[in-house]
């Protein structure tokens, strides 16, 4: 291939991926679960509850009010977060932050991996699925695809995005690229497009986003130095993968949906209370949401932030002050078109359930989580194909988010 | 003792002899430089000429080494072919037999991989990270015991623990040492009994934590519910929420000196801590009183269980065979392993010399670290394995020791896929011979892979010596524009750098990673 054809070649393939969604800016969800079994008990503080307090003589959270810094932040007359989500109190009486309740998936094993295979697939329990739900939203939906449609920030693709038509993973925008020590660099990046695209499988459709990856990504960096805001993330890895999220929603590239984790969850020991292991996590979680919500203020009535977990914890500590395997647990939402200032759902009550023996116990699960993610697909993805994303589920109505 | 009589080591006389050839160092650090060319006069260098196969589809003897190896160093095909596959399986099974001394030259220089978990404390965790991780790779890269590193792989998967958990950087070594690496080719039920007392597991799965000092206390079911999920019956394997409660009530009592205590990093029994009530597990009744016996006769039925025997083999399947294991095969090894008595080697021996084995070729994908140590191996690479490689692997998601949950990384290829352009870059760095501390002598390799009849590095000649099969016309015609040599000049600068370009892109191609 001739240098002109070759150019002519590159420009084809960065003119394709431009003109895949028809110039429609799409809604963005950035989904941020938390891995290892969130204790949200302990987020968002059931302070009116006198039970909460006697499960949890060591780990309970004080009541709004009460002395010192250490004291929960005041929602309404039930509900209070904990102390080092401050940040985010303002979203809740602004109207833009909500919690919904007694979520979870009908997985009895307490397994981690089983449990979040399950949420990131859409399935029940048992009932295997090909692929995670927003693979399947990415298939079913309208319009095209381009290597940053689905993102996920870290070093591998989550189960989530499993079988979407291409998704990306990358740590940080300025690493993508390809370098070449010598020579030019244009005749390799064609060389690894002809040896990718003649492979038929998997693999060869992974080698095809990575190298329409590299052409998209120069949008964003060129856009990212321009939209610079002036908001701190937190110095962490969660703060900087926001960051991240933040420069390619700025961009405008057609980010449909990013994916974030935020690890160490499982707090089986010495999970602390309003200091310690899970309220730093909760801190940074907290802080990281608020940043890039005040970073995106501009993009916020397309851009919702979704944050779940695999299960919740058991309502009573354990013998070495932390908490094991639960079931249900409260996810929020955070956005311009999330009905907020609201607990969507009730807290079950704060019982170990009788089945002790034959499932995990913890709160009770009185929500499908599929029925909050039908709503984030439906109402604030556009795609109506609810029973393709998760077949032989019929969701229940909450109305968390408006148009 | 393991059979075979006295291993046969490269005499002291002949390392010093090699050594004393050398003369004043330069680039590496004279250790270092003495090391690498002490080795290679000793036998690992790149042969004179490498006999390149053309079998249309990946050579047998290929397979093997991809799979039981982490690729053929140069001149391994044509030494295991005539060596013969079972008798190389058999000396692989017993490793103890084989000399590693090259090996030894550049992986024992870490100290704290041979410390007691309480003398670790002294380092600091970069050093101790360093050492392990570095040591992990050197072992991978240059043993001649190739199937028992693949096996040490398979099981601190397994069993694994991450470095940044708790002081879980202070006691992995031992975890690596007296666990993983003493029980790798052993007995299941040993490995299982150590690894549920390893100082690095106490911590990791918060078995230190699991107690019953009064009567209200619950125990913590961290460890038990892993033992059971994930070391022994798998997620399916029929237990109960019960039986991971009853497991954890047996577990109750062990526990580690802290830091500051005299014997920290140590393990020991309270029986205060103990539960020493009656415990039922899976059915079986383990009657009160039991104390620190407890922890015998949970193991003894966990690892008894028919569960647990398809589940081990069922692993073991994937990991060498296919990610969708033939049942037929698992089915084989499981028996295997209740007949045998939960002994490792007569499964893997099974494995290897089956038709499923045999049957499928290159249908796996590589993880990053094989990736990398494949093609470091396949090339004859010179290295010391520092910060050049191991950021590499950290970037692909594949630092040693690093992954955070206790369920290993993952084996099969679908959540690697966002990790190509990495690969492609250091594809391109090693090949240019441009990559941190490693160093490729590549007219070495290109005088044995060529030859009178073949006097070209061609992209064939290339994709026959790396991927063990011919080339596809499809990546030819890919390859074409870099294996034309200038003809005004075939020793041009130019041509090196088509060299080196193919070179790389043979190794960041989708035949490469596979295996």
């Amino acid at each position: 291939m001739s240098s002109l054809s070759r150019r002519a070649f590159l420009k084809r393939l960065a003119f394709a991926t431009d003109t895949a969604r028809g110039g429609r800016t799409p809604h963005t969800l950035v989904c941020i679960f938390l891995r290892g079994g969130a204790d949200t008990l302990n987020m968002v503080i059931p302070y009116a509850n006198d039970a909460y307090y006697e499960v949890r003589p060591t780990l309970a959270i004080a009541k709004p009010g009460s002395e010192g810094r250490k004291a929960s932040l005041k929602l309404n007359d039930f509900y209070a977060f904990h102390p080092v989500m401050k940040a985010l109190v303002p979203f809740f009486h602004d109207g833009e932050l909500a919690v919904v309740q007694g979520v979870g998936s009908d997985n009895t094993s307490g397994s981690h991996f089983e449990a979040q295979d399950q949420v990131e697939h859409g399935e029940s329990f048992g009932k295997k699925l090909g692929g995670g739900w927003l693979g399947r939203h990415l298939r079913t939906r309208q319009g095209g695809m381009t290597p940053l449609s689905a993102v996920a920030i870290g070093k591998s693709l989550p189960e989530v995005l499993r079988g979407a038509p291409s998704a990306s993973a990358l740590t940080s925008v300025e690493e993508v690229k390809l370098t070449l020590p010598r020579g030019k660099s244009d005749s390799v990046t064609e060389a690894l497009s002809k040896l990718y695209s003649t492979d038929i499988d998997v693999l060869g459709n992974a080698g095809k986003v990575t190298i329409d990856l590299l052409s998209k990504i120069e949008k964003v960096k060129r856009a990212s130095p321009r939209n610079a805001g002036n908001v701190t993330y937190p110095e962490t890895t969660f703060g900087n993968a926001l960051r991240e999220v933040s420069k390619l929603i700025k961009a405008e590239v057609g980010l449909e949906v990013a994916c974030v984790d935020h690890d160490g969850w499982d707090t089986h020991f010495f999970q602390g209370a309003a200091d310690g292991q899970q309220a730093s996590n909760i801190e940074d979680l907290s802080n990281g949401l608020s940043a890039l919500y005040k970073d995106i203020q501009k993009y916020k009535e397309r851009v919702s932030i979704v944050v779940l977990t695999e299960f919740g914890r058991r309502i009573y500590e354990n013998s070495s002050m932390g908490t094991d395997h639960g079931r249900g647990f409260a996810l929020f939402a955070l956005g311009g078109r999330v009905n907020g200032g609201r607990i969507f759902g009730s807290l079950p009550e704060l019982k170990e359930q009788t089945n002790f023996f034959l499932g995990p116990s913890g709160l009770a699960v009185e929500l499908d989580y599929r029925s909050v993610l039908s709503e984030v697909v439906r109402d604030l993805l556009g795609n109506n194909d609810i029973a393709g994303v998760f077949p032989n589920f019929k969701p229940q109505k909450i109305g968390i988010f408006h148009a | 003792m393991e059979r075979g009589g006295k291993p046969r080591r490269v005499s002291r006389r002949a390392i010093l002899k090699a050594g004393a050839l050398l003369g004043g160092g330069t680039l590496l650090s004279g250790c270092e430089r003495v090391i690498s060319e002490t080795t290679e006069r000793l036998g690992l260098a790149i042969p004179a000429h490498i006999a390149v196969g053309s079998s249309t589809d990946i050579d047998p003897v290929f397979h093997l080494l991809s799979r039981a190896a982490y690729a053929p160093w140069p001149g391994d095909v044509a030494r295991v072919r005539a060596q013969g596959i079972e008798n190389w399986i058999d000396e692989q099974l017993e490793p103890e037999s084989i000399d590693d001394s090259l090996c030894d030259m550049r992986s024992r220089r870490f100290e704290t991989i041979s410390m007691r978990p309480g003398d670790c404390y002294e380092f600091k965790d970069e050093a101790l990270r360093n050492d392990i991780t570095r040591h992990t790779l050197l072992k991978a890269i240059y043993s001649k015991r190739q199937l028992f590193e693949v096996m040490v792989a398979f099981w601190t998967d397994h069993l694994n623990i991450n470095l940044e958990k708790g002081d879980c950087i202070y006691l992995k070594a031992s975890d690596d040492r007296d666990v993983v690496r003493k029980h790798a080719l052993g007995n299941f039920k040993d490995l299982i009994r150590a690894s549920a007392l390893s100082p690095a597991m106490l911590v990791y799965l918060d078995g230190k934590e699991n107690k019953r000092e009064k009567n209200t206390d619950i125990p913590n079911e961290n460890y038990a519910r892993e033992l059971l999920e994930l070391h022994t019956l798998g997620v399916n394997g029929g237990y109960t929420q019960k039986d991971v409660f009853e497991a954890a009530r047996c577990l109750t009592g062990w526990r580690l000196h802290q830091r500051g205590e005299f014997a920290k990093g140590s393990v020991y029994f309270d029986k205060t801590f103990h539960d020493d009530g009656e415990k039922i597990v899976l059915g079986k009744t383990i009657t009160a009183g039991g104390g620190d016996k407890d922890i015998d006769a949970l193991i003894e039925i966990v690892t008894a269980h028919p569960s647990t025997a398809r589940y081990v083999a069922g692993k073991l399947v994937r990991f060498f065979v296919s990610d969708e294991p033939p049942p037929s095969l698992v089915e084989r090894v499981a028996k295997v392993f209740s007949a045998e008595r939960c002994e490792i080697k007569p499964m893997v021996r099974m494995i290897l010399t089956s038709k499923e084995f045999s049957e499928n070729r290159g249908n796996k994908f590589k993880r990053p670290f094989r990736f990398i140590v494949s093609s470091l191996r396949l090339l004859g690479a010179d290295t010391f394995a520092k910060s050049g490689l191991t950021e590499y692997l950290s970037r692909m998601g594949h630092g040693p020791f690093q992954y955070p949950t206790p369920d290993g990384y993952p084996e099969e290829m679908s959540p690697w896929l966002g990790t190509l352009l990495w690969r492609w870059n250091f594809a391109l760095a090693l090949s240019f011979n441009e990559l941190d501390s490693v160093t490729l002598h590549l007219d070495a390799l290109r005088k044995a892979l060529t030859s009178d009849r073949e006097p070209k590095v061609t992209a064939d000649l290339l994709i026959r010596y790396l991927c063990g099969r011919t080339s596809r016309a499809s990546e030819v015609a890919a390859l074409k524009a870099f294996q034309q040599p200038d003809k005004s000049d075939p020793n041009t600068a130019g041509t090196e750098t088509h060299l080196n370009e193919l070179l790389g892109l043979v190794i960041a191609s989708p035949a490469f990673q596979r295996f």
